[in-house]
């Protein structure tokens, strides 16, 4: 349903398809009975956006009420907002075609610190104030949730609601609130009060943040009832929890085209600059009739020929066997590929090779990390470089001819010998391929280097720790640059200066809200964008607001600072976190959960529930 | 193993799904009806389907022809049922037959039209100024295409596409009805003539749609 104003724009911007809406699986409501208008926003690009899984859970869980309906936002590109400016066009749903700020909720899902000068962006474009003091009214209400939500500090001040851990069900209880709340004709502040007393919603609004002479924080004060930690929601049984039955499948070509299914939130590992890792705690796994189930009905309702089995670390899942020889039993004859992520180099079987040799071969991928042994320890990544040799050695074994592998530079504890290390273990995997005397004759080996800066981050053992400054960084990738010798091996580096800001936004304060509003007002948008990256800008926005990126990215922190997150409780003790920080100093590693508990305190998110050894032989 | 050729319509919103993406949503669509698709016999197994005259992006048609193959076994009604129900909004499906000609024989496409303008007068001088152009039989306009792997522009005549050009006034809207050369040997892109025709005359619609209804073989009777 696209008015003639927005035709007439389509015809101006590229990939016109973004913003038609009207693809197969989306869902048109009678707009008679519905009470709650949900617009679903994803603060970047409809191809980033459309392959997100959470937005298409939280889609479908929304539109299964028969008072709600959940339509899609993307962030316009620049060509898009600029005609949409020009017209006076504000930003719309792609469902209804309907202008968003008549919506009731307006939610956001926050998946990396980059894109908040686009939530800002689509607030605007939408017509509304982005800072929630200016929005009196009860609706449009404005949520987020995500992982940037365990320090939503930096943007605390333009979204009403935040929504810490996952979203399953405290979305509905929430969206009731709001009916009856609507119903009673009660106002913003009397509504979020009352959904302040939901377990797992942070109404940043209630909070008082007061700080030391030094910069730091001093103490959060809860206001008006609000709890003084806020915790974050966990599911506790992934099979009983909702799952769709049907993606939307977007009609252009977007990055993740293909059905995708979570095989089991949290890890077992605790690498100790990993976020994820220690935010998704506790484990909880799906059983593979579960997830089975749910493959064959989306590749149904969709058409994908593609099933992607998500998780933090799958070679972990405890019943990968059983799920690959459930799926092959169908996929083979249906010529469907199994896409296999984030698997770990050291419990890569044979027996998984060789089922996913049947299927189509997608490229393989390892993340050692760091370079050398002592570093991977001192991480705690507990991998060695002969489980890594072996791994590559079996994948080439398999018939596959090109390996990515995901590095870190700027890890705690580095020295040059940890960057020679990385150039080293290229050579050596390059070596391994052609030691394989059945290689694919007339095919060259093909090693990615994906060299990523470290982002110390909240809730991880690093998260008292400095960021390398962009000198040392930059001097660090020079090295390694120098280091590669054959073109067998490519290189390429994430942008330092993102990875300063990313840095600063994730363990930030309130105080930086008013960096980012300056940033936006200034024309930052699509930050996570390198072409549309604008430092600049950003450094001016620090100036005017007299504060440093130093004091937030590249200074150490006291264990007993109060840090600006230690009011959200997402399970893991700070103390344990510290005990962590301490072994890595020392190159002590920690045992994997299902060698030995390392009592990170997740479990009791879940009435002591943990699947670290499977779903069954837990209970 | 048969091919079948299925003939859709593709207006609305679909309008913005390009040619490449349109072949992946059709791949899908297959797909999700169970229809036993024939695969390549090559290293990489893939599916045959062909839309046999490329739109351009925006262009809406009543008459796109897709043909597929599959394993023999499902009748053209089975397949015009499954695969009814299951598309983008903005496709539909208007039959399923046997190709009856090869695709070489398209030679031309029927196109309407419909340009709006800010005034009446503006249409009217447009209407004027695109007869006399077209009827003086020379019309230069930049083609944009290839030359090797590089990006070359290219000049052309394209009167030399127009079959039958027809121009009508209704108020501050012109509609038009053209006959443009079709197929693998030389094709002319109603944009291209229409936007040749706007920079020869200095006025600009504000909104265009076009719409292609019929395809033709070089005699003049319908490509089947």
């Amino acid at each position: 349903m696209l008015s003639k104003k927005t035709e007439k724009i389509l015809r101006d911007v590229q990939k016109p398809g973004r913003y038609t809406g009207g693809e197969l699986n989306s869902v048109i409501k009678d707009k008679n009975g519905i009470k709650i208008r949900f617009a679903f926003c994803f603060p970047d690009s409809y191809e980033i956006g459309m392959s997100h899984i959470g937005m298409k859970i939280l889609y479908s869980l929304i539109n299964e009420r028969a008072d709600s309906w959940c339509e899609r936002v993307f962030a316009p590109w620049i060509d898009m907002e600029e005609r949409m400016r020009a017209e006076g066009l504000p930003l719309y749903a792609l469902e209804s075609g309907d202008a968003v700020k008549d919506f009731d909720i307006i939610g956001f899902t926050l998946q990396y610190e980059l894109c908040y000068t686009n939530m800002l962006n689509m607030l605007d474009l939408a017509g509304l104030p982005v800072r929630s003091g200016d929005r009196e009214a009860l609706t449009p209400l404005v949520i987020a949730g995500g992982p940037c939500v365990c320090n939503a500090e930096p943007v605390s001040e333009f979204v009403d609601i935040f929504l810490p851990g996952e979203g399953e069900e405290v979305t509905n209880e929430l969206i009731d609130l709001l009916v009856e709340h609507k119903e009673k004709g009660a106002g913003k502040s009397e509504f979020l009060r009352a959904a302040a007393k939901i377990e797992g919603v942070y109404v940043p609004s209630l909070y008082d943040v007061s700080y030391n002479g030094d910069g730091t924080v001093s103490a959060v004060t809860p206001r008006r009832g609000a709890p003084a930690k806020i915790k974050k929601r966990v599911v506790k049984d992934l099979d009983k929890m909702y799952f769709p039955d049907s993606f939307v499948v977007p009609s252009i070509e977007v990055i993740h085209d293909r059905t995708a299914a979570e095989i089991f939130r949290g890890c077992i590992r605790g690498c100790r600059f990993c976020q994820a890792g220690f935010i998704c705690r506790p484990v909880r796994e799906k059983s593979p009739e579960t997830i089975n189930r749910q493959c064959k009905n989306i590749c149904a309702s969709t058409g994908y020929d593609e099933i992607s089995l998500c998780s933090l670390s799958s070679s972990d899942y405890t019943g990968m066997e059983e799920l690959l020889e459930l799926l092959i039993s169908w996929t083979d004859s249906e010529k469907t590929n199994v896409a296999l992520p984030s698997l770990r180099a050291d419990n890569f079987s044979k027996e998984l090779t060789e089922k996913l040799a049947g299927v189509r071969k997608s490229s393989l991928t390892f993340a050692p990390e760091a370079g050398t042994q002592r570093l991977r320890d001192a991480i705690n990544k507990n991998i060695t470089e002969d489980e890594m040799l072996a791994a590559a050695r079996q994948a080439f074994a398999g018939g596959w001819t090109s390996v990515k592998l995901y590095f870190m530079i700027g890890l705690p504890t580095e020295t040059a010998k940890d960057i020679e290390g990385i150039a080293d273990l290229a050579q050596k995997i390059t070596d391994e391929f052609y030691a394989n005397p059945d290689r694919p004759k007339g095919k060259s080996v093909s090693i990615s280097l994906s060299v990523a800066s470290f982002v110390p981050k909240p809730f991880t053992p690093f998260q008292w720790e400095p960021q390398d400054t962009l000198s040392q960084l930059l001097q660090k990738q020079e090295l390694l640059r120098s280091l590669i010798k054959t073109k067998k091996v490519s290189l390429s580096f994430h942008k330092t200066q993102a990875s300063l800001l990313e840095a600063v936004f994730a363990r930030g304060d309130r105080r930086l809200c008013d960096v980012i509003e300056a940033a936006w007002r200034g024309g930052c948008r699509f930050d996570g964008w390198d072409e549309m990256f604008r430092f600049d800008v950003w450094d001016r926005a620090f100036e005017e607001c007299s504060l440093s990126m130093e004091f937030y990215a590249n200074r150490r922190r006291r264990f007993d600072e109060t840090l600006p997150w230690d009011h959200m409780d997402y399970g893991i003790n700070k103390r344990f976190l510290e005990k962590e920080n301490e072994k890595s100093r020392k190159g002590a590693v920690t045992p994997h959960c299902r060698v030995s508990c390392a009592g990170c305190g997740a479990d009791k998110l879940n009435g002591g529930e943990c699947h670290a050894h499977g779903k069954n032989l837990d209970k | 193993m048969r091919t079948v050729r299925i003939w859709i319509n593709k207006e609305g919103r679909a309008r913005y799904i390009s040619h490449l993406d349109l072949n992946r949503c059709f791949a899908r669509a297959v797909r999700r009806a169970g229809l036993k698709l024939w695969y390549t016999e090559g290293f990489n197994p893939h599916p045959y389907l062909n839309f046999l005259t490329p739109l351009s992006l925006g262009q809406e048609s009543e008459t796109e022809p897709l043909d597929i193959k599959i394993e023999s076994g499902t009748t053209d009604s089975e397949i015009f049922e499954s695969l009814s129900h299951i598309l983008p909004e903005g496709i539909t499906i208007k039959r399923v037959c046997e190709p009856i000609c090869p695709a070489s024989e398209i030679a031309a496409a029927e196109y309407k039209a419909v340009l709006e303008f800010e005034s009446a007068e503006k249409a009217a001088s447009f209407i004027d100024i695109s007869r006399r152009a077209i009827s003086s039989g020379t019309l230069f306009a930049e083609k944009h295409g290839k030359k090797g792997k590089k990006k070359a522009a290219k000049k052309i005549n394209v009167c030399d596409g127009v079959l039958f050009f027809d121009a009508a006034d209704d108020g501050k809207d012109v509609r038009l009805k053209m006959t443009l050369s079709a197929g693998n040997t030389s094709s002319l892109n109603p944009s291209l003539l229409l936007s040749a025709l706007e920079n020869e005359s200095g006025i600009k619609a504000d909104f265009s749609l076009i719409r292609r209804i019929r395809l033709l073989k070089a005699d003049g009777t319908d490509f089947e």
